[in-house]
């Protein structure tokens, strides 16, 4: 048995596409850039990035639904190119959002239909169908036409679609956008489950706190290359250290603040974020103590209208790997 | 890959006639718009100087012509939906294959279309006291079962063309009205140009409607059946060859294109 469920070696996907009707133009998009990692047997794999990064193009090339321009990608020991309808009987996968179930049937109908489709026997799926429902918090739901559904029982019933087969390796495409708060919680509970029963998930988000509940490694992808992989705690080390002063200042002093902590050059990294009438200032930094010296003049409450020192976080990391200044 | 299977095609036509089938503007297709033709064709041909409209030329004409419209509809509209619904990917990304799934469905809609052909049938006897004395019942029962598997050998390749992309869909409904002037669906082919004609020849269709037009008009001989059976069964077989050849061609291109869930 392969010890890796998920193998990647420099793999690419670029698309191309035709623009214009008369004077007819290709354009070349470059999706995934020569990406390579592996993902062990009942890992939590998270895959983390900016909406157009690659994550989804990545995991619809390991699900079989893309094929990879280049390099390689096995699934299960599978090759995801060459063994592809081996690999489809083993894996599930779900994409984020309202789309991928048939509105005007039944949850019930939805997922026997799909549950013929992975071959099941009657006597498994009639089994199997109302032990998913439970598992996915739907019992006695069942018969309601998913058009009915609200977004979070839609992702559920996406899950109990996806479990159908009870696939080794389940991809988890942003499972918990559009969702509620309670809902996106009672889902991150599923998928820890799941990863209980021995299942190795691939899970693409740009939740961080979810990431970082979840997942036990990330690996960040921006411009469809991985920029970073590590576990979570590893990678808040990444930037060792720093730590996080957010301060809210009033759009007119905004400049004068500013200027003082440019002056401090290379010991901070600066985002700020207009939220008029204030401006938010995130300033990272190993040197807290040098910048709270330059900010000590403006501690006034006309000023200053909230200021928090605190530690990283994985947003933190994102953000700073996203922006290019730790990448 | 997923081996067919009688419980498979029975779930699939179930889901079909569910969520497409069982649809009221949906059975408007496969009875307003016959009934719409029957009409015209009445007036056609009153106009031309016929008192008693010519049945088979034009009720059961418009009856095929359902069929015929409501296959290359719904081919279409399935593709676009499950394009749209995100469903198509589920589809390909499962062990049964998008060509089974397409079959069936065809199949499916295929089915449907006795509807209107039940439907053309029942004004022609009741309204126009059509009678059934003289047919050719096996002639026609084995005509109307040719149609049927030629409409799905052109109606599973239509499918497959039209998921090789997401911008095929109109060319499919450009061939709804060709494909019925060229088959003769309201009057004899051989009132075509000979240019037409030819072009016909190429369209099984056009053959096994000929054999039904013999054998609901009783001047068939077994000859001409069996001519025109043949050539509606060696190109229906050639269509579905086609059919089977582009199969392996889309899933591969719209694996390299990422046209699964865009439209």
């Amino acid at each position: 048995m392969d010890s890796f469920a998920i193998e990647v070696r420099s793999l690419n996907k670029t698309f191309t596409t035709k623009q214009g009707f008369w004077n007819r133009k290709t354009k070349t998009t470059v999706a995934v850039e020569d990406i390579s990692f592996c993902v062990e047997r009942g890992e939590l794999f998270g895959l983390l990035g900016p909406n157009g990064a690659g994550k989804t193009t990545t995991v619809k090339m390991l699900s079989t639904l893309l094929l990879p321009t280049s390099g390689s990608a096995t699934v299960l020991g599978l090759d995801v190119t060459r063994d592809t309808h081996k690999v489809r009987q083993r894996i599930g996968f779900t994409f984020g959002g309202a789309r991928g179930l048939y509105g005007r049937l039944t949850a019930l109908d939805n997922l026997r239909y799909f549950a013929e489709l992975y071959g099941l026997e009657p006597s498994v799926s009639s089994r199997r169908i109302p032990e998913l429902l439970e598992l996915v918090g739907l019992t006695g739901r069942g018969d309601d036409r998913v058009e009915t559904y609200s977004s979070g029982m839609q992702q559920r019933l996406h899950l109990a679609r996806a479990l159908l087969h009870d696939p080794e390796l389940i991809f988890l495409d942003e499972p918990t956008v559009g969702i509620d708060p309670v809902g996106a919680r009672e889902l991150r509970s599923m998928v820890k489950n799941l990863v209980a029963m021995g299942k190795t998930i691939l899970l693409t988000t740009h939740y961080m706190a979810e990431a970082e509940e979840l997942c036990d490694r990330i690996a960040i992808i921006k411009k469809g290359r991985i920029v970073a992989l590590d576990t979570p705690v590893a990678l808040k080390q990444h930037i060792s250290g720093d730590a996080v002063i957010e301060v809210q200042i009033k759009n007119e002093s905004a400049a004068l603040v500013l200027e003082c902590l440019h002056a401090l050059g290379g010991q901070v990294s600066i985002q700020v974020i207009e939220t008029p009438p204030l401006q938010s200032i995130s300033i990272r930094t190993a040197e807290p103590g040098v910048v709270m010296e330059k900010l000590a003049p403006f501690l006034n409450p006309q000023l200053i209208q909230g200021l928090e020192v605190r530690n990283q976080t994985l947003e933190d990391v994102y953000v700073a790997i996203i922006q290019g200044d730790k990448a | 890959m997923r081996k067919w299977s009688l419980r498979l095609v029975w779930r699939q036509m179930d889901v079909q006639i569910r969520i497409r089938t069982l649809n009221w503007y949906t059975l408007l297709i496969f009875i307003l718009q016959p009934a719409i033709f029957s009409g015209v064709g009445i007036l056609l041909s009153r106009a031309a100087g016929n008192p008693v409209p010519n049945l088979v030329y034009t009720v059961i004409g418009g009856g095929i012509m359902g069929m015929w419209s409501g296959l290359v509809f719904t081919s279409t509209f399935d593709i676009t939906r499950d394009r749209r619904d995100g469903t198509l990917e589920l589809i390909v990304g499962s062990p049964t294959s998008l060509g089974m799934v397409e079959a069936i469905r065809t199949f499916t809609n295929v089915v449907a279309g006795l509807f209107s052909l039940g439907a053309a049938f029942l004004v022609a006897m009741l309204v126009f006291h059509y009678s059934l004395v003289g047919i050719d019942y096996v002639g026609a029962l084995v005509s109307l079962f040719l149609i049927m598997f030629a409409m799905w050998c052109i109606g599973v390749f239509l499918a497959n063309f039209i998921a090789w992309s997401r911008l095929t869909g109109a060319v499919a409904d450009l061939l709804e009205i060709p494909v019925a002037v060229l088959c003769g669906f309201m009057y004899p082919v051989s009132v075509l140009p000979g240019w037409m004609q030819a072009i016909s020849a190429f369209i099984p269709i056009r053959w096994a409607l000929q054999a039904l037009d013999a054998s609901l008009l009783g001047n068939s001989s077994p000859t001409l059946l069996l001519q025109n059976w043949t050539f509606a069964v060696l190109l229906s077989l050639l269509f579905w060859a086609l059919s089977r050849w582009l199969e392996g061609k889309v899933h591969d291109r719209i694996r390299i294109t990422g046209e699964l869930n865009s439209i």
